[in-house]
């Protein structure tokens, strides 16, 4: 299943979204060792996860968290106009329509090809996300094996910026989002089909 | 020196480019915009047994292109050896600080001079699932990279193959799934990867032979292969196992 939460506090409230920054937590600050905080010794949270963040969460049949990502308005300060300006030649995109993708986390007890699995959903689940809610460009920082696989997935992507030499070659990029999304990640074999599930409006 | 917005207008070109002949001109265009004179685009893997989606877009000496072909050098040869062992571009003049080089690497080096190639810059293309490639752009004989847009020339490579990757797959069916194993399959082929026999997997999960043995034998059902080596090969290509899961521990 695939699940949206909005804002940070709703999140905490809820068992799946805990354990999303669990996760973050053992990714980005045990395993790949950035310097960013760590709540009660378990959960990644920083100054970006507000009640304005939005989280999409891919879950397995029980219920556990798989992978997530966070996305952050860019109407407002987020992470490639206040840690990273220097990855894009101008302005970065930025606006009601433009939303940057953060902390996009694979949970480490996954295998190599759950991990493809739940990768592909998840980038599903934020181009179906984008389509339902009228994001028409995301932005986001990778380092550059990474990105180079960001490309590979076939959709429509534009360096911002030369990739830095040092910090693994990390580099910022725009990927425009369209109805067409879908097909090109379909014809890449990255699309799958699923259903997002928006928690705030199943409850309204 | 190009610039930025000379890089993402080629991107969107070569997107957009939807026949090998377009994208070659695109990148002909830009190759000579950043002050190269022949490129490469290529899958590594062997052009005289060519597949339906391989890569290959090569505008190198008539005189380098027989000789690499003849001499079938597409896993020997020391650049793209070398493009294996990292994700980021590359000079071709350093190349001896990621390979070790043998005789045979230094002959295929100093015949690609001879062919009137100098100095180049190599961009890997990594993409699980699929053969290695990579995106090379080359000076003449005598001539010197230019260090400061070697950032933009990378951009450019990523994007020039990805461009003809899209190409290459647009004629065919969309890539179906790879076959799904189960969790029990998955750990045997593993432990195949890591060498086990049938008796020690048997060990080592607490089973009985035959049970592995059976396990073994839908999984290479399942692949459509008849060996266990091909097994793993397969199961490692599609990332169903990954390295991590063979060498650690």
């Amino acid at each position: 299943m695939v699940v949206v939460r909005y804002g940070i506090e709703q999140a905490l409230s809820d068992r799946v979204f805990r354990s999303m920054f669990e996760e973050r937590k053992r990714v980005f600050v045990d395993l790949l060792g950035w310097d960013i905080p760590v709540l009660a010794g378990r959960y990644e949270i920083d100054q970006f996860d507000d009640d304005e963040a939005t989280y999409i969460v891919v879950t397995d049949g029980t219920g556990e968290h798989c992978g997530s990502a966070r996305l952050l308005r860019t109407d407002r300060p987020h992470i490639l106009d206040t840690i990273f300006p220097y990855l894009c030649d101008d302005i970065p995109p930025a606006g009601p329509r433009v939303r940057e993708i953060t902390r996009f986390c694979l949970a480490r007890r996954l295998k190599a090809r759950e991990r493809l699995a739940t990768r592909n959903r998840l980038v599903s689940a934020l181009v179906e996300h984008a389509l339902c809610n009228g994001i028409t460009t995301y932005t986001g920082v990778a380092e550059w094996a990474w990105f180079q696989q960001i490309l590979a997935f076939g959709w429509q992507c534009l360096p911002l910026g030369m990739p830095s030499s040092a910090d693994r070659g990390l580099s910022a990029m725009r990927i425009d989002i369209s109805p067409a999304t879908p097909g090109l990640l379909r014809q890449s074999g990255i699309f799958a089909p699923i259903h997002l599930m928006d928690l705030d409006r199943t409850a309204a | 020196m190009i610039t930025l917005a000379e890089v993402q207008a080629f991107c969107t070109v070569a997107r957009a480019a939807t026949t090998p002949h377009a994208l070659m001109q695109a990148v002909e265009e830009i190759t000579a915009a950043m002050g190269f004179r022949y490129f490469a685009l290529v899958h590594h893997v062997d052009l005289l047994t060519p597949g339906s989606t391989i890569v290959r877009l090569v505008s190198y000496p008539r005189d380098w292109v027989d000789a690499f072909e003849e001499g079938r050098l597409y896993a020997a040869d020391p650049i793209h050896r070398a493009s294996h062992t990292t994700t980021v571009g590359f000079a071709w003049s350093k190349v001896a600080t990621l390979i070790t080089m043998n005789p045979r690497d230094h002959a295929v080096l100093a015949a690609a001079r001879t062919a009137g190639l100098g100095d180049g810059f190599t961009i890997p293309a990594h993409i699980p699932g699929e053969a290695n490639g990579s995106c090379s752009f080359a000076m003449r004989d005598g001539e010197e990279l230019e260090e400061a847009q070697l950032p933009l020339v990378q951009l450019v490579g990523s994007f020039a193959f990805e461009a003809a990757r899209k190409i290459a797959r647009s004629g065919i069916a969309p890539i179906p799934p790879a076959p799904q194993l189960t969790d029990r399959q998955t750990e045997c082929v593993a432990l195949v990867a890591r060498g086990k026999t049938d008796w020690e997997i048997a060990r080592i999960l607490g089973v009985g032979v035959e049970t592995v043995t059976q396990h073994l034998k839908d999984a290479r059902d399942r692949y459509g292969v008849t060996k266990r080596t091909m097994l793993a090969i397969r199961a490692l290509f599609d990332g169903a196992i990954s390295f991590t899961d063979i060498l650690r521990r």
